[in-house]
């Protein structure tokens, strides 16, 4: 019994030495410094999946390392969002009158064309310039508050701030902060990926009419 | 300026934070520096006048432009910029990124081709690249005379050339204000300027160098016309939703709308674009999200982006515009009546 274990770990050991080794391999030649034959690697990597995995990582984290990673990682995106969104519900509930209904039919995920328009969702510094209380009685005429100027390059009145740095937050406001800053860079990100559809759709005006036929129309 | 419902409070407490930051850099603006000794007379053009100028210039000229833009919180972007005119009549561009990894734009006549690193390269149809100057600015001024006026200021000296800086300011004064300077013997665009309404800078275009030549550029010569990815057809989608934005500042209209997913979050919003043909707005309306209500007005980097929450609907508004101007889109969202 106890020898069985001791094989079963042996030879455990010995296949994580052997990935090991192929991980290093790997590593090296990735860098163009792998040392010896390529060829028994290359085979090892068209095999195994794992490898394969970690030969497209090494890639990105080499790419990272030298500051080459464009600004859209649209790699996987594409993917996640292409689920249709058909069958979502209108946001805003629409009134009981049967024109009223959202044209749901109709939504193409924007994606499902092609994955070129993604734009990244790169970390956004953001400034806070206020907050809005509608909840509580509005006081008169206060103005907006801006920083003040500073001199120098274009400013906008403020450097990014970090939400995190500017008051202390407990582990629960943590978390809020945190996906509420996720949803700042979705909604930033998106705008700008909106901004190079826009090109793409606007100035093509055969498309456009093209498909202004088959599309629902604005009543 | 119409009244504006202040129900916006600051948090005094970040601003102390911010100005911490004091980048060193271009040293405030040395504005008009006016050349009296120079007394070639050009004859008095208006600010429209110029701006139609520089528009037949861009599109005649052989040229090509180094310049770079600026944003607050951002890091200086240069690119290159050239334009050749052939002698068949085939108008060729190109737009390039210079800094990091790199993004290339190249148009050959009304095809724009884009190439840029773990992309395909693709194509789409414009008359020019989007680049940084709004393309509108370079292509219709005249058309943007519904939202804007256009102001003549004089003479001054950008690039090393003497240059017209004309004001473009929004009618209603619910947009950013934008100074042009404009190569007063070639109609070059030289410099441009975004102001907030208290004349702090929230993006710059400058031009460092322009050369412009009988011949277009040789790199033109170089591009394999059949080697250009085929133009990439993007359908139209239209959306009905059941609410309206019931305030437009004046000369913007609504020119999308749609309903589609945010890439990272995957959240389905109901969107809707609207331009002035200087600036474009994203208006966003889904459901209040996990983290709760959120009523903030934050800018990144010459964007404002604010969230206001109504009842269980938050409505986003981004675009570089003032906080007040995307608070008065963001309050007049209406149900939509027939």
């Amino acid at each position: 019994m106890i020898g069985s274990v001791t094989v079963n770990i042996q030879t455990r050991v010995k296949q994580e030495s052997f990935m090991t080794q192929h991980q290093e391999n790997l590593s090296a030649f990735v860098d163009g410094e792998h040392q010896g034959d390529d060829s028994a690697l290359v085979d090892a990597l068209k095999q195994d999946v794992e490898l394969q995995d970690k030969w497209r990582r090494y890639h990105t984290i080499r790419d990272g390392l030298r500051g080459e990673l464009p600004a859209d990682m649209s790699v996987d995106i594409a993917n996640s969002i292409a689920a249709a969104i058909a069958d979502e519900p209108a946001i805003v509930a629409p009134k009981r009158r049967l024109r009223d209904l959202p044209v749901v039919g109709s939504v193409i995920p924007l994606v499902k064309q092609s994955g070129q328009f993604l734009v990244a969702a790169s970390v956004a510094a953001v400034a806070i310039l206020g907050v809005q209380n509608y909840n509580t009685t509005p006081e008169v005429n206060e103005p907006l508050m801006t920083a003040p100027p500073i001199a120098g390059r274009p400013q906008g009145g403020l450097a990014p701030v970090s939400l995190e740095q500017t008051r202390p937050v407990d582990r629960t406001d943590m978390a809020t902060l945190l996906e509420q800053r996720r949803q700042i860079n979705a909604l930033i990100a998106d705008h700008e990926r909106q901004l190079q559809l826009k090109q793409a759709q606007m100035q093509d005006s055969t498309v456009q009419e093209q498909s202004a036929e088959q599309e629902q129309q604005p009543e | 300026m119409p009244h504006f419902p202040s129900r916006i409070r600051a948090a005094a407490t970040l601003m102390l934070a911010a100005v911490l930051f004091s980048p060193v850099g271009f040293s405030q603006e040395p504005e008009e520096q006016i050349e009296p000794t120079d007394s070639v007379t050009t004859e008095k053009l208006s600010g429209a006048q110029w701006l139609l100028k520089m528009s037949q210039a861009i599109g005649q000229h052989n040229y090509q432009i180094s310049l770079v833009e600026q944003r607050p919180g951002a890091d200086t972007v240069p690119y290159l910029w050239r334009h050749g005119v052939f002698e068949n009549g085939v108008s060729m561009e190109q737009l390039s990124m210079l800094n990091g990894p790199g993004k290339e734009f190249i148009r050959v006549n009304r095809q724009v081709s884009v190439f840029e690193p773990n992309v395909a390269p693709f194509s789409l149809t414009g008359r020019i690249i989007d680049g940084p100057f709004p393309t509108d600015l370079l292509l219709n001024p005249l058309d943007l005379q519904s939202a804007y006026t256009f102001i003549a200021i004089g003479r001054g000296r950008v690039s090393g050339r003497a240059a017209q800086q004309i004001r473009i300011v929004s009618r209603d004064n619910s947009r950013y204000a934008y100074q042009l300077w404009v190569d007063e013997e070639k109609g070059m665009p030289l410099k441009m300027n975004m102001l907030d309404q208290t004349g702090q800078l929230m993006k710059q275009i400058q031009v460092t160098q322009l050369t412009t030549s009988g011949e277009p550029h040789e790199f033109f010569s170089r591009i394999n016309h059949e080697a250009l990815p085929a133009i990439t057809a993007v359908p139209l989608s239209y959306h009905q939703h059941n609410w309206q934005i019931s305030y437009l500042p004046v000369g913007m209209s609504e020119v999308k709308r749609n309903t589609h997913r945010l890439s990272v979050t995957d959240q389905v919003v109901e969107y809707a674009m609207l331009s002035d043909g200087m600036v474009e707005v994203s208006v966003y309306v889904m459901p209040i999200s996990a983290s709760g209500p959120q009523n903030n007005v934050y800018r990144h980097e010459s964007k404002t982006l604010l969230n206001r929450t109504e009842g269980n609907i938050q409505i986003s508004v981004i675009g570089e515009i003032p906080p007040q101007t995307a608070n008065k889109i963001a309050t007049s969202l209406v149900s939509r009546v027939e």
